[in-house]
Protein backbone atom coordinates (compact mmCIF):
# COMPACT_ATOMS: atom_id res chain seq x y z
CA UNK A 1 0.00 0.00 0.00
CA UNK A 2 2.66 2.50 0.38
CA UNK A 3 4.54 2.54 -2.48
CA UNK A 4 1.78 1.55 -4.91
CA UNK A 5 1.46 5.48 -6.33
CA UNK A 6 4.66 6.60 -6.41
CA UNK A 7 4.22 9.51 -8.42
CA UNK A 8 2.07 11.17 -6.25
CA UNK A 9 4.02 13.98 -4.71
CA UNK A 10 1.53 14.73 -1.46
CA UNK A 11 3.61 13.26 1.41
CA UNK A 12 -0.23 12.39 3.26
CA UNK A 13 -0.68 10.04 0.75
CA UNK A 14 -0.87 6.89 1.93
CA UNK A 15 -3.11 8.12 5.37
CA UNK A 16 -5.25 9.97 2.63
CA UNK A 17 -6.05 6.38 0.34
CA UNK A 18 -6.87 4.97 3.73
CA UNK A 19 -9.45 6.88 4.99
CA UNK A 20 -10.84 6.93 1.58
CA UNK A 21 -10.44 2.95 1.28
CA UNK A 22 -12.45 2.97 4.96
CA UNK A 23 -14.99 5.35 3.65
CA UNK A 24 -15.58 3.56 0.50
CA UNK A 25 -15.89 0.16 2.49
CA UNK A 26 -18.19 1.55 4.79
CA UNK A 27 -20.41 3.19 1.93
CA UNK A 28 -20.59 0.47 0.11
CA UNK A 29 -21.83 -1.77 2.55
CA UNK A 30 -24.13 0.20 3.98
CA UNK A 31 -25.74 0.51 0.41
CA UNK A 32 -25.29 -2.74 -0.05
CA UNK A 33 -26.81 -3.96 2.68
CA UNK A 34 -30.02 -1.71 2.47
CA UNK A 35 -30.19 -3.21 -1.35
CA UNK A 36 -30.71 -6.69 0.56
CA UNK A 37 -33.22 -5.46 3.05
CA UNK A 38 -35.67 -3.70 0.29
CA UNK A 39 -35.43 -6.21 -2.36
CA UNK A 40 -36.64 -8.81 0.32
CA UNK A 41 -39.08 -6.63 1.56
CA UNK A 42 -40.16 -6.48 -2.65
CA UNK A 43 -40.06 -9.98 -2.66
CA UNK A 44 -42.78 -10.60 0.03
CA UNK A 45 -44.99 -7.61 -0.99
CA UNK A 46 -44.91 -9.52 -4.33
CA UNK A 47 -45.47 -12.99 -3.28
CA UNK A 48 -48.78 -12.05 -1.06
CA UNK A 49 -50.03 -10.20 -3.99
CA UNK A 50 -49.45 -13.21 -6.20
CA UNK A 51 -51.18 -15.37 -3.77
CA UNK A 52 -54.03 -12.67 -3.77
CA UNK A 53 -54.21 -12.70 -7.26
CA UNK A 54 -54.20 -16.74 -7.56
CA UNK A 55 -56.82 -16.94 -4.95
CA UNK A 56 -59.10 -14.81 -7.00
CA UNK A 57 -58.54 -16.40 -9.98
CA UNK A 58 -59.62 -19.44 -8.95
CA UNK A 59 -62.97 -18.00 -6.88
CA UNK A 60 -63.37 -16.63 -10.48
CA UNK A 61 -62.83 -20.04 -11.99
CA UNK A 62 -65.09 -22.04 -9.43
CA UNK A 63 -67.94 -19.95 -9.41
CA UNK A 64 -68.27 -19.91 -13.11
CA UNK A 65 -68.03 -23.61 -13.19
CA UNK A 66 -70.74 -23.55 -10.53
CA UNK A 67 -73.17 -21.48 -12.65
CA UNK A 68 -72.34 -24.10 -15.79
CA UNK A 69 -72.89 -27.62 -13.82
CA UNK A 70 -76.21 -25.45 -12.41
CA UNK A 71 -76.74 -25.12 -15.82
CA UNK A 72 -76.73 -28.85 -17.05
CA UNK A 73 -78.52 -29.49 -14.07
CA UNK A 74 -81.33 -27.75 -14.82
CA UNK A 75 -81.45 -28.87 -18.58
CA UNK A 76 -81.19 -32.44 -17.60
CA UNK A 77 -84.04 -32.01 -15.36
CA UNK A 78 -86.33 -30.43 -18.15
CA UNK A 79 -85.14 -33.37 -20.28
CA UNK A 80 -86.23 -36.21 -17.48
CA UNK A 81 -89.95 -34.35 -16.96
CA UNK A 82 -90.17 -33.94 -21.46
CA UNK A 83 -89.50 -38.02 -21.13
CA UNK A 84 -92.45 -38.53 -18.88
CA UNK A 85 -95.07 -36.66 -20.28
CA UNK A 86 -94.03 -37.97 -23.69
CA UNK A 87 -94.35 -41.31 -21.27
CA UNK A 88 -97.77 -40.04 -19.89
CA UNK A 89 -99.44 -39.34 -23.19
CA UNK A 90 -98.64 -43.29 -24.66
CA UNK A 91 -99.24 -44.86 -21.49
CA UNK A 92 -102.52 -43.54 -19.36
CA UNK A 93 -101.79 -45.33 -16.41
CA UNK A 94 -98.94 -43.01 -15.84
CA UNK A 95 -100.44 -40.01 -15.94
CA UNK A 96 -101.10 -40.03 -12.18
CA UNK A 97 -97.94 -40.94 -11.57
CA UNK A 98 -96.04 -38.33 -13.62
CA UNK A 99 -98.54 -35.78 -11.83
CA UNK A 100 -97.32 -37.17 -8.55
CA UNK A 101 -93.75 -36.76 -9.54
CA UNK A 102 -94.95 -33.05 -10.97
CA UNK A 103 -96.42 -32.09 -7.77
CA UNK A 104 -92.94 -33.60 -5.35
CA UNK A 105 -90.79 -31.39 -7.66
CA UNK A 106 -93.00 -28.39 -7.30
CA UNK A 107 -92.57 -28.77 -3.05
CA UNK A 108 -89.01 -29.43 -3.59
CA UNK A 109 -88.52 -26.28 -5.27
CA UNK A 110 -86.90 -27.63 -7.87
CA UNK A 111 -88.70 -26.19 -10.82
CA UNK A 112 -89.92 -22.88 -10.88
CA UNK A 113 -93.49 -22.69 -10.35
CA UNK A 114 -96.15 -20.17 -12.14
CA UNK A 115 -99.98 -19.99 -11.30
CA UNK A 116 -102.52 -18.60 -9.30
CA UNK A 117 -102.26 -18.08 -5.45
CA UNK A 118 -102.49 -15.66 -2.64
CA UNK A 119 -100.00 -13.64 -0.73
CA UNK A 120 -100.16 -13.82 2.95
CA UNK A 121 -98.57 -10.58 4.60
CA UNK A 122 -98.35 -10.73 8.41
CA UNK A 123 -97.51 -7.62 10.53
CA UNK A 124 -96.53 -6.88 13.72
CA UNK A 125 -99.30 -5.66 15.74
CA UNK A 126 -99.67 -1.45 16.76
CA UNK A 127 -97.88 -1.21 19.88
CA UNK A 128 -100.10 -1.31 22.67
CA UNK A 129 -99.60 0.20 25.98
CA UNK A 130 -101.83 -2.21 28.15
CA UNK A 131 -99.29 -4.87 27.76
CA UNK A 132 -95.79 -4.36 29.00
CA UNK A 133 -94.71 -7.75 26.91
CA UNK A 134 -93.59 -7.24 23.45
CA UNK A 135 -93.50 -10.87 22.60
CA UNK A 136 -97.67 -10.77 22.86
CA UNK A 137 -97.95 -8.62 19.40
CA UNK A 138 -94.88 -9.31 17.57
CA UNK A 139 -94.73 -11.89 14.72
CA UNK A 140 -93.02 -14.99 15.68
CA UNK A 141 -91.50 -17.91 13.82
CA UNK A 142 -94.54 -20.35 15.15
CA UNK A 143 -97.22 -17.80 13.17
CA UNK A 144 -95.35 -18.00 10.09
CA UNK A 145 -95.20 -22.00 10.77
CA UNK A 146 -98.76 -22.47 11.35
CA UNK A 147 -99.11 -20.21 7.79
CA UNK A 148 -97.03 -22.71 5.95
CA UNK A 149 -98.06 -25.74 7.26
CA UNK A 150 -101.75 -24.83 6.38
CA UNK A 151 -100.99 -23.87 2.69
CA UNK A 152 -99.18 -26.78 2.09
CA UNK A 153 -101.92 -29.42 4.27
CA UNK A 154 -103.93 -27.25 1.62
CA UNK A 155 -102.22 -28.40 -1.66
CA UNK A 156 -99.83 -25.13 -2.33
CA UNK A 157 -97.52 -26.03 -4.90
CA UNK A 158 -94.76 -23.60 -3.82
CA UNK A 159 -94.23 -21.34 -1.08
CA UNK A 160 -91.88 -18.73 -0.53
CA UNK A 161 -91.21 -16.44 2.30
CA UNK A 162 -90.47 -13.10 1.30
CA UNK A 163 -89.64 -14.00 -1.99
CA UNK A 164 -87.39 -16.67 -0.58
CA UNK A 165 -88.58 -20.20 -1.98
CA UNK A 166 -88.78 -22.86 0.68
CA UNK A 167 -87.27 -26.49 -0.58
CA UNK A 168 -88.21 -29.46 1.29
CA UNK A 169 -85.40 -29.12 3.99
CA UNK A 170 -85.82 -25.34 4.67
CA UNK A 171 -85.59 -24.37 7.87
CA UNK A 172 -87.18 -20.70 9.36
CA UNK A 173 -85.71 -19.49 12.70
CA UNK A 174 -86.59 -16.75 15.10
CA UNK A 175 -83.44 -14.60 15.50
CA UNK A 176 -84.81 -11.84 17.38
CA UNK A 177 -86.86 -9.01 15.74
CA UNK A 178 -85.95 -10.72 12.17
CA UNK A 179 -86.24 -14.84 10.94
CA UNK A 180 -83.45 -16.50 9.33
CA UNK A 181 -84.83 -18.71 6.05
CA UNK A 182 -82.25 -21.14 5.06
CA UNK A 183 -79.43 -18.87 6.04
CA UNK A 184 -80.77 -15.45 4.68
CA UNK A 185 -82.20 -12.79 7.19
CA UNK A 186 -85.56 -11.29 6.45
CA UNK A 187 -87.30 -8.08 8.59
CA UNK A 188 -91.10 -7.94 9.32
CA UNK A 189 -93.17 -8.04 7.48
CA UNK A 190 -93.36 -11.09 6.47
CA UNK A 191 -94.79 -12.08 3.27
CA UNK A 192 -95.78 -15.70 2.31
CA UNK A 193 -97.08 -16.42 -0.97
CA UNK A 194 -97.95 -19.62 -2.26
CA UNK A 195 -99.01 -21.25 -5.21
CA UNK A 196 -102.28 -23.20 -6.38
CA UNK A 197 -105.52 -22.90 -5.75
CA UNK A 198 -106.94 -19.82 -4.18
CA UNK A 199 -110.00 -20.41 -3.07
CA UNK A 200 -109.15 -24.12 -1.77
CA UNK A 201 -105.73 -21.65 0.25
CA UNK A 202 -107.91 -18.90 1.69
CA UNK A 203 -110.94 -21.02 2.49
CA UNK A 204 -108.46 -22.97 4.55
CA UNK A 205 -106.60 -19.97 6.06
CA UNK A 206 -110.17 -18.36 7.42
CA UNK A 207 -111.72 -21.64 8.67
CA UNK A 208 -113.90 -20.81 12.06
CA UNK A 209 -110.93 -21.20 14.67
CA UNK A 210 -108.62 -21.55 11.89
CA UNK A 211 -105.53 -20.07 11.31
CA UNK A 212 -106.70 -16.67 10.81
CA UNK A 213 -108.50 -16.61 14.22
CA UNK A 214 -104.96 -17.94 15.96
CA UNK A 215 -103.15 -14.90 14.42
CA UNK A 216 -105.74 -12.10 14.91
CA UNK A 217 -106.00 -13.49 18.49
CA UNK A 218 -102.19 -12.81 19.00
CA UNK A 219 -102.18 -8.83 17.90
CA UNK A 220 -101.26 -9.88 14.50
CA UNK A 221 -102.38 -7.54 11.27
CA UNK A 222 -103.21 -10.27 8.59
CA UNK A 223 -103.57 -9.09 5.12
CA UNK A 224 -104.75 -11.94 2.67
CA UNK A 225 -104.68 -11.06 -1.44
CA UNK A 226 -105.73 -12.99 -3.88
CA UNK A 227 -103.57 -13.37 -7.11
CA UNK A 228 -104.04 -14.33 -10.44
CA UNK A 229 -100.23 -15.06 -11.46
CA UNK A 230 -97.18 -15.92 -8.88
CA UNK A 231 -94.23 -17.01 -10.54
CA UNK A 232 -91.07 -18.43 -8.26
CA UNK A 233 -87.81 -19.61 -9.69
CA UNK A 234 -86.57 -22.61 -8.81
CA UNK A 235 -83.97 -23.15 -5.68
CA UNK A 236 -81.16 -23.79 -8.36
CA UNK A 237 -81.35 -20.85 -9.79
CA UNK A 238 -80.24 -18.67 -6.69
CA UNK A 239 -77.28 -19.09 -5.88
CA UNK B 1 -6.76 5.40 -7.67
CA UNK B 2 -8.52 1.69 -7.93
CA UNK B 3 -7.61 0.76 -4.04
CA UNK B 4 -10.65 3.15 -3.24
CA UNK B 5 -12.94 1.37 -5.99
CA UNK B 6 -11.73 -1.81 -4.44
CA UNK B 7 -12.72 -0.97 -1.10
CA UNK B 8 -16.17 0.24 -2.52
CA UNK B 9 -16.63 -3.07 -4.38
CA UNK B 10 -15.73 -4.84 -1.08
CA UNK B 11 -18.14 -2.85 0.62
CA UNK B 12 -21.03 -3.57 -1.38
CA UNK B 13 -19.85 -7.43 -1.07
CA UNK B 14 -19.94 -7.54 2.29
CA UNK B 15 -23.53 -5.40 2.63
CA UNK B 16 -24.73 -8.00 0.05
CA UNK B 17 -23.60 -10.91 1.72
CA UNK B 18 -24.51 -10.66 5.62
CA UNK B 19 -27.80 -11.71 6.46
CA UNK B 20 -28.63 -10.02 9.56
CA UNK B 21 -31.99 -9.30 9.95
CA UNK B 22 -32.92 -5.59 11.35
CA UNK B 23 -36.16 -4.65 12.95
CA UNK B 24 -38.35 -2.74 10.04
CA UNK B 25 -38.33 0.36 12.15
CA UNK B 26 -35.19 1.19 11.79
CA UNK B 27 -35.17 0.91 7.93
CA UNK B 28 -35.68 4.64 8.09
CA UNK B 29 -32.38 5.04 9.86
CA UNK B 30 -30.74 2.85 7.09
CA UNK B 31 -32.06 4.55 3.93
CA UNK B 32 -30.81 8.50 5.73
CA UNK B 33 -27.54 6.53 6.19
CA UNK B 34 -27.23 5.69 2.60
CA UNK B 35 -28.04 9.49 1.76
CA UNK B 36 -25.47 10.82 4.00
CA UNK B 37 -22.68 8.33 2.98
CA UNK B 38 -23.77 9.87 -0.67
CA UNK B 39 -23.73 13.71 0.31
CA UNK B 40 -20.19 13.55 2.03
CA UNK B 41 -18.44 11.32 -0.37
CA UNK B 42 -19.81 13.56 -3.36
CA UNK B 43 -18.61 16.71 -1.41
CA UNK B 44 -15.28 14.83 -0.47
CA UNK B 45 -15.31 14.37 -4.57
CA UNK B 46 -15.87 18.11 -5.34
CA UNK B 47 -13.59 19.54 -2.77
CA UNK B 48 -10.70 17.20 -4.14
CA UNK B 49 -11.51 19.02 -7.46
CA UNK B 50 -11.82 22.32 -5.89
CA UNK B 51 -8.24 21.24 -4.67
CA UNK B 52 -9.82 22.71 -0.89
CA UNK B 53 -9.50 18.46 0.01
CA UNK B 54 -9.01 18.18 3.77
CA UNK B 55 -8.53 14.36 5.49
CA UNK B 56 -9.91 15.86 9.04
CA UNK B 57 -12.97 17.54 7.16
CA UNK B 58 -13.75 14.66 5.28
CA UNK B 59 -13.51 11.74 7.81
CA UNK B 60 -15.14 14.00 10.45
CA UNK B 61 -18.06 15.04 7.81
CA UNK B 62 -19.03 11.58 7.23
CA UNK B 63 -19.09 9.86 10.26
CA UNK B 64 -20.80 12.64 11.80
CA UNK B 65 -23.43 13.57 9.11
CA UNK B 66 -24.54 9.50 9.30
CA UNK B 67 -24.66 10.19 13.18
CA UNK B 68 -27.12 13.56 12.94
CA UNK B 69 -29.24 11.87 10.24
CA UNK B 70 -29.68 8.95 12.48
CA UNK B 71 -30.04 10.96 15.62
CA UNK B 72 -32.50 13.67 13.86
CA UNK B 73 -34.70 10.29 12.63
CA UNK B 74 -34.70 8.63 15.87
CA UNK B 75 -36.05 12.28 17.52
CA UNK B 76 -38.49 12.54 15.16
CA UNK B 77 -39.95 9.03 15.71
CA UNK B 78 -40.43 9.90 19.64
CA UNK B 79 -41.41 12.99 18.90
CA UNK B 80 -43.82 12.28 16.32
CA UNK B 81 -42.79 14.63 13.94
CA UNK B 82 -40.84 12.99 10.53
CA UNK B 83 -37.63 15.06 11.66
CA UNK B 84 -36.04 12.51 8.59
CA UNK B 85 -37.75 14.22 6.16
CA UNK B 86 -35.52 17.83 6.79
CA UNK B 87 -32.24 15.26 6.70
CA UNK B 88 -33.66 13.75 3.45
CA UNK B 89 -34.19 17.44 1.77
CA UNK B 90 -30.97 18.67 3.26
CA UNK B 91 -28.90 15.71 1.94
CA UNK B 92 -30.67 15.37 -1.77
CA UNK B 93 -30.29 19.03 -2.28
CA UNK B 94 -26.58 18.87 -1.45
CA UNK B 95 -26.39 15.81 -3.28
CA UNK B 96 -27.53 17.29 -6.66
CA UNK B 97 -25.39 20.84 -5.83
CA UNK B 98 -22.68 18.65 -4.95
CA UNK B 99 -22.89 16.95 -8.37
CA UNK B 100 -23.72 19.73 -10.27
CA UNK B 101 -20.40 21.30 -9.12
CA UNK B 102 -18.19 18.25 -9.93
CA UNK B 103 -19.67 18.22 -13.50
CA UNK B 104 -19.11 21.45 -14.42
CA UNK B 105 -15.56 21.59 -13.07
CA UNK B 106 -15.10 18.67 -14.92
CA UNK B 107 -17.09 20.11 -18.33
CA UNK B 108 -14.37 23.19 -17.86
CA UNK B 109 -11.63 20.62 -17.36
CA UNK B 110 -12.12 18.62 -20.34
CA UNK B 111 -12.56 21.83 -22.35
CA UNK B 112 -9.40 23.21 -21.44
CA UNK B 113 -7.77 19.95 -22.34
CA UNK B 114 -9.51 19.85 -25.72
CA UNK B 115 -8.51 23.34 -26.72
CA UNK B 116 -5.09 23.07 -25.29
CA UNK B 117 -5.12 20.25 -27.66
CA UNK B 118 -5.97 21.54 -30.32
CA UNK B 119 -3.05 24.26 -30.22
CA UNK B 120 -0.52 22.42 -29.90
CA UNK B 121 -1.91 20.33 -32.85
Amino acid sequence: MKNRFPNRKSPKFTRKQFILLIVLITTGFIIGYSYNLSKDEVKITNNFLQQDESYREELIDQKERNKELMDEVNHLQEQIRDYEKSFASNQNEYEQMVDKAEQIRLLLGQIPAVGEGIKVTLKDGEYNPNTTNPNDYIVHESHIFMVINELRISGAEAISVNGQRLKANSYIRCNGPVITVDGKQYPAPFEIAAVGNSDTLIDSLQMVGGVFDQLLNDQIVVTLEESGKISMPSVNEES
Amino acid sequence: MWLPLLGLILGLALGLLTDIQIPAVYENYLSIAVLAALDTLFGGIRAHLQQVYDDKVFVSGFFFNIALAAGLAFLGVHLGVDLYLAAIFAFGVRLFQNIAVIRRILITKWEDRHKNGMKNQ
